[in-house]
C-alpha cells in the first residue's frame, strides 16, 4: 500500500481556544523519539505537537506503551542519550530545549520545570530522609542556607497538607503512606515554583479519596502559582476532572486533540470511543464491557496506514492509507478517515 | 465444577471475628513494643459463585483480610473456615491441601511470574505441587487452561517477557485456575492494566465465573470496577468493616459517611459541564493505624462527627435486608445529597456511537471467526 501524499497537519496552534489569552509556556513541534538498542529501532514518539499555556492543564491519555512517558522524558531531556534520538522542537518559554547543553537542563529541571513520577517509592531515595531530599532540591537551585531550605521545605509540606511536617521532615520515605509520599513528591516538584509541571500518572498508585485530594491540591496550587501542567494518565476520569485540554495518544501518535468538554461530549476517534466504552459504567449494570479487541501494535514494526486499523471496528479500505490529524470541528482534531463520526450513527 | 459437599451447602470461606495484628517494634530483648491492628474483629462469609468486593483506602487491611481468608497468614484472634473446615490453627502441611480451594491473584502481572519459567511451566507448577493431574496429562491440561483464558496453546513455550501486561495477567489467572479452586482472591488483579485490557480481563473473569461456578473475593480500590463485577461489597476503614451490603445497596443507598465519601471521590468520565457537585469529600489523611482514633475511627475525618462519636463502638447495625453499617448515628444523618450521587450523564448521540462501535466490533469478530475457524483462541 503506497501512501500518496504526506499527511498535512492542521496547525495545532489553533487549538485550545478557551486558554487563548494565556501565554504559551511550552510549545512542542513534531517531536520524534527513536530508540536504537542492539539493532532494533523503535520510534516511540512519532510527530507529536502540542502547546501548553500558563495556568492550564493538558492531559495526555493513552494505553501503556503509547509514548506518553517518552514524550515527557524527551521534553525534560531525561532519556538515555546513547540510545534515544530526539528530533523536532521543544520550546520552553521561547528557549529551544533540544539545543540546550546538559548543564543548562540540569539547572532548569527542578527549578523552572519539574516532574512528578508515577511511583513515589522509586523516585524518592529510600536511604535519605524526606527533609534531606527536599533540601537537596532547594539548595541546588536557591541561594539558601540549610536552615532556610528546611524552613521553606517544611512550608512546602504544610502547603501539600502533610500533618506535623516538622516530624515528617526527619522521616524516611518508607515511614510515609503512599498518598503522603506522593504529596512529598508534589512538594518537592513545586519547591522552586516551576512554570511547568509534568505529572506522569501522579495519582495512579493512590486510592480514590487521596487521589481526589491530590487532584484538588494540584488544581489549587496551580491557581496560586499559575503553573502550566502536563498531566499524563491512562484514567479518563482523571482527565475529565483535572484538565482543560487533552491529547489522546495511540502507538506514538496523537490521534485526537481537543478540549476536555469536547472529548467527553462526542469523541471523534474510534480509539477514544473504545476507551470510553471499556470503562465500567457507574449508572447501569452491564454484563459485559465493550472491550477493544487485541493489543497495541509492536512499535518496532508499526503497521502502515492507520495504526489503529487492526483493532478498529469502523475500518474501511481507505484506512490502509495514513490519515492526518485533521480539524473536524472547531478546535477538535482527529486522525481518522471516517471522522466526523456523527456519520456513523443513525 | 469441583465444589466440595461442604462448599456447595455452606460458604466457601468464612471468617469469624478475625483479627490480625503485626508487631511493628520490638525491644532489644525481642518483646513486642508496638502492635498494628491491621484487621480488627471482622466477620464475613463468601458464598459459592458470588463476587464479594472489599474496598477501602490503602492500608485499611484489605490485603491482610484477603490473606486471612485463605489462611496464608494466621489470625491473631478469631476463626477461619475454608470449605466448612476450621483451618485457623492448621499446620503448614495440612494447609497445603486445603489451600487449593482458594487461590490468589495479585496486582502486578510482572512481578508475579517467574521470568525463568516458560508460561507452560508456570501453569503446570501447581498441577505438579498439588499432584492433581498425572504428569502425562499435564501438557494437555496446560493447553486447556491457556485456551480458557483466551491464549493460544502454542504460547506455552514462551517466556513472560514476551507477553504484554494483559496477557501476563491471563497467564496468572490460568495458573490460579490450575488447582481447580472454588474461590479466587483477586487482590487488585486488574488495577495495573489499561482500561481496554482491563475490560477484556474483567469480561474473562465474569465468563470463567459463569462457566466454573467460581466465587471471587475482589479486592480493589477502583469503585467503578467493583460496581461492575461485585454482587456484594464490604467497605473497610482502618481494619474494620464499616458497611456491607449488596452492590445495589452500597452504590444506590450508602448509609455510612465513609462509604458516601468514597463514592463521591470517584472520578467520572463526563464533560466538565456535567460533573456532579462534590459534597461528601473526606479531608485529612488516614490516621496512623498504629493508634487508630478512639470510638468511631472515622470521627477525625467524618463530616457528621459529633462529640459522642469519640466513645461509640463500631458494631454493625444490621437492617432486615442484611445491609449493615457501623455508624452509630446513621438514622439521623441527612439524606445523601442528590447532587453528589453518582451519575454518568451521557448524551443520546454518544450512546448511539458506543452502540455502533459494539455492533461493528461484534460483526468483525464474527466474520474473522468464520474466516479462520481452525485457529483457536485468537
Ligand atoms: N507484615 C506486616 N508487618 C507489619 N505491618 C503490616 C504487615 N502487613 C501489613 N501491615 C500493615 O497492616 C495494615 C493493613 O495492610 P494491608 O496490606 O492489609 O492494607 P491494604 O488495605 O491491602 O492496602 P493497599 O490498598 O495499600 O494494598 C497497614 O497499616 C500495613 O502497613
Ligand atoms: N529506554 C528505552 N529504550 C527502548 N525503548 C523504550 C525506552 N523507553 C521506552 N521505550 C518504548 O517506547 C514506547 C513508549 O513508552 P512509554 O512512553 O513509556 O509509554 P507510556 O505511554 O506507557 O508512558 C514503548 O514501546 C516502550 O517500550
Ligand atoms: S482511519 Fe480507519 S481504521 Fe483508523 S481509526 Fe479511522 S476508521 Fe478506524
Ligand atoms: S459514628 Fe460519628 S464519626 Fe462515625 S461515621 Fe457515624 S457520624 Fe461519623
Ligand atoms: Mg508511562
Ligand atoms: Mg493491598
Amino acid at each position: 500500500m503506497s501512501i500518496s501524499t504526506a499527511p498535512t497537519e492542521t496547525s495545532p496552534t489553533r487549538l485550545m481556544r478557551a486558554g487563548e489569552g494565556a501565554p504559551t509556556v511550552l510549545d512542542v513541534r513534531d517531536l520524534r523519539v527513536t530508540f536504537s538498542n542492539d539493532g532494533r529501532t523503535v520510534t516511540a514518539v512519532d510527530g507529536v505537537s502540542f502547546t501548553v499555556r500558563k495556568g492550564r492543564t493538558l492531559a495526555i491519555v493513552g494505553e501503556s506503551g503509547s509514548g506518553k512517558s517518552v514524550t515527557s522524558l524527551a521534553i525534560m531531556r531525561l532519556l538515555p542519550e546513547h540510545s534515544a534520538r530526539i528530533s523536532g522542537s521543544v520550546a520552553f518559554e521561547g528557549r529551544e530545549l533540544l539545543a540546550e547543553p546538559k548543564s543548562a537542563m540540569r539547572d532548569l529541571r527542578g527549578d523552572r520545570m519539574a516532574m512528578i513520577f508515577q511511583e513515589p517509592m522509586t523516585s524518592l531515595n529510600p536511604s535519605y530522609t524526606v527533609g534531606e531530599q527536599i533540601n537537596e532540591v532547594i539548595l541546588r537551585h536557591r541561594p539558601f542556607t540549610k536552615a532556610q531550605a528546611t524552613e521553606h521545605g517544611i512550608a512546602m509540606l504544610r502547603l501539600v497538607r502533610i500533618p506535623s511536617p516538622e516530624q515528617r521532615y526527619a522521616q524516611y520515605p518508607h515511614n510515609l503512606s503512599g498518598g503522603m509520599r506522593q504529596r512529598v513528591m508534589i512538594a518537592m516538584a513545586l519547591a522552586c515554583d516551576p512554570e511547568l509541571l509534568i505529572a506522569d500518572e501522579p495519582t495512579t498508585a493512590l486510592d480514590v479519596t487521596i487521589q481526589a485530594q491530590v487532584l484538588d491540591l494540584m488544581r489549587e496550587l496551580q491557581g496560586k502559582t499559575g503553573a502550566a501542567i502536563i498531566l499524563i494518565t491512562h484514567d479518563l476520569g482523571v482527565v475529565a476532572e483535572a484538565s482543560d485540554d487533552v491529547i489522546v495518544m495511540y502507538a506514538g501518535q496523537v490521534v485526537e486533540q481537543c478540549s476536555v468538554e469536547d472529548l467527553f461530549t462526542f469523541p471523534q476517534h474510534p480509539y477514544t470511543v473504545g476507551l470510553l466504552g471499556s470503562l465500567p459504567r457507574l449508572d447501569e449494570k452491564r454484563d459485559r464491557l465493550v472491550a477493544i479487541t487485541g493489543t497495541v501494535p509492536d512499535m518496532a514494526e508499526p503497521p502502515s496506514g492507520c495504526r489503529f486499523q487492526a483493532r478498529c471496528p469502523f475500518r474501511i479500505e481507505k484506512c490502509a492509507e495514513t490519515p492526518a490529524l485533521a480539524e473536524i470541528t472547531a478546535g477538535h482534531f482527529s486522525r481518522c478517515w471516517r471522522a466526523p463520526l456523527e456519520t456513523l450513527v443513525p | 465444577m469441583n465444589a466440595t459437599a461442604a462448599a456447595a451447602s455452606g460458604p466457601i470461606i468464612e471468617v469469624r471475628n478475625v483479627a490480625k495484628s503485626f508487631v511493628v517494634k520490638r525491644s532489644v530483648f525481642g518483646r513486642p513494643l508496638a502492635r498494628l491492628a491491621a484487621v480488627d474483629d471482622v466477620s464475613l462469609a463468601l458464598k459459592p459463585g458470588e463476587t464479594l468486593a472489599i474496598v477501602g483506602e490503602s492500608g485499611c487491611g484489605k490485603s491482610t483480610l484477603g490473606r486471612l481468608m485463605m489462611r496464608l497468614i494466621e489470625p491473631t484472634a478469631g476463626q477461619v473456615l475454608i470449605a466448612g473446615r476450621d483451618v485457623t490453627r492448621m499446620s503448614h502441611g495440612a494447609m497445603r491441601e486445603q489451600r487449593r480451594h482458594v487461590q490468589l491473584i495479585f496486582q502486578d502481572p510482572y512481578a508475579s511470574l517467574n521470568p525463568r519459567l516458560t508460561i507452560g511451566q508456570t501453569i503446570a507448577e501447581p498441577l505438579m505441587l498439588q499432584n492433581i493431574v498425572p504428569a502425562s496429562q499435564r501438557p494437555k491440561r496446560v493447553a486447556e487452561l491457556l485456551e480458557m483464558v483466551g491464549l493460544r496453546p502454542e504460547l506455552a513455550n514462551r517466556y513472560p517477557h514476551e507477553f504484554s501486561g494483559g496477557q501476563r495477567q491471563r497467564v496468572v489467572i490460568a495458573r490460579a485456575l490450575a488447582p481447580e479452586p472454588d474461590a479466587i482472591i483477586c487482590d487488585e488483579a486488574v488495577s495495573a492494566l489499561d482500561v481496554s485490557i482491563q475490560a477484556q480481563v474483567l469480561n474473562l473473569l465474569k465468563d470463567l465465573q459463569k462457566r466454573l461456578g467460581l466465587a471471587y473475593v475482589f479486592i480493589s480500590h477502583d469503585l467503578g470496577v467493583v460496581k461492575h463485577i461485585a454482587d456484594r461489597v464490604a467497605v473497610m476503614y482502618l481494619g474494620k468493616i464499616v458497611e456491607i451490603g449488596t452492590a445495589d445497596e452500597i452504590f444506590g443507598a450508602p448509609r455510612h459517611p465513609y462509604t458516601r465519601a468514597l463514592l463521591s471521590a470517584i472520578t467520572v468520565a463526563a464533560p466538565p459541564s456535567l460533573q456532579r457537585a462534590r459534597a461528601a469529600r473526606l479531608h485529612g489523611d488516614l490516621p496512623s493505624p498504629l493508634s487508630p482514633p478512639e470510638g468511631c475511627r472515622l470521627h477525625t475525618r467524618c463530616p457528621h462527627a459529633r462529640p459522642a462519636c469519640q466513645t461509640v463502638d463500631m458494631s454493625l447495625d444490621v437492617e432486615p435486608s442484611g445491609h449493615a453499617n457501623a455508624c452509630a448515628f446513621w438514622r439521623e444523618l441527612p439524606p445523601q445529597d442528590e447532587a453528589s450521587r453518582i451519575r454518568e450523564p451521557r448524551n443520546a448521540k454518544l450512546e448511539l456511537l458506543f452502540g455502533a462501535f459494539e455492533a461493528m466490533a461484534a460483526e468483525t469478530a464474527a466474520s474473522a471467526a468464520a474466516k479462520d475457524a481452525p485457529v483457536a483462541g485468537g
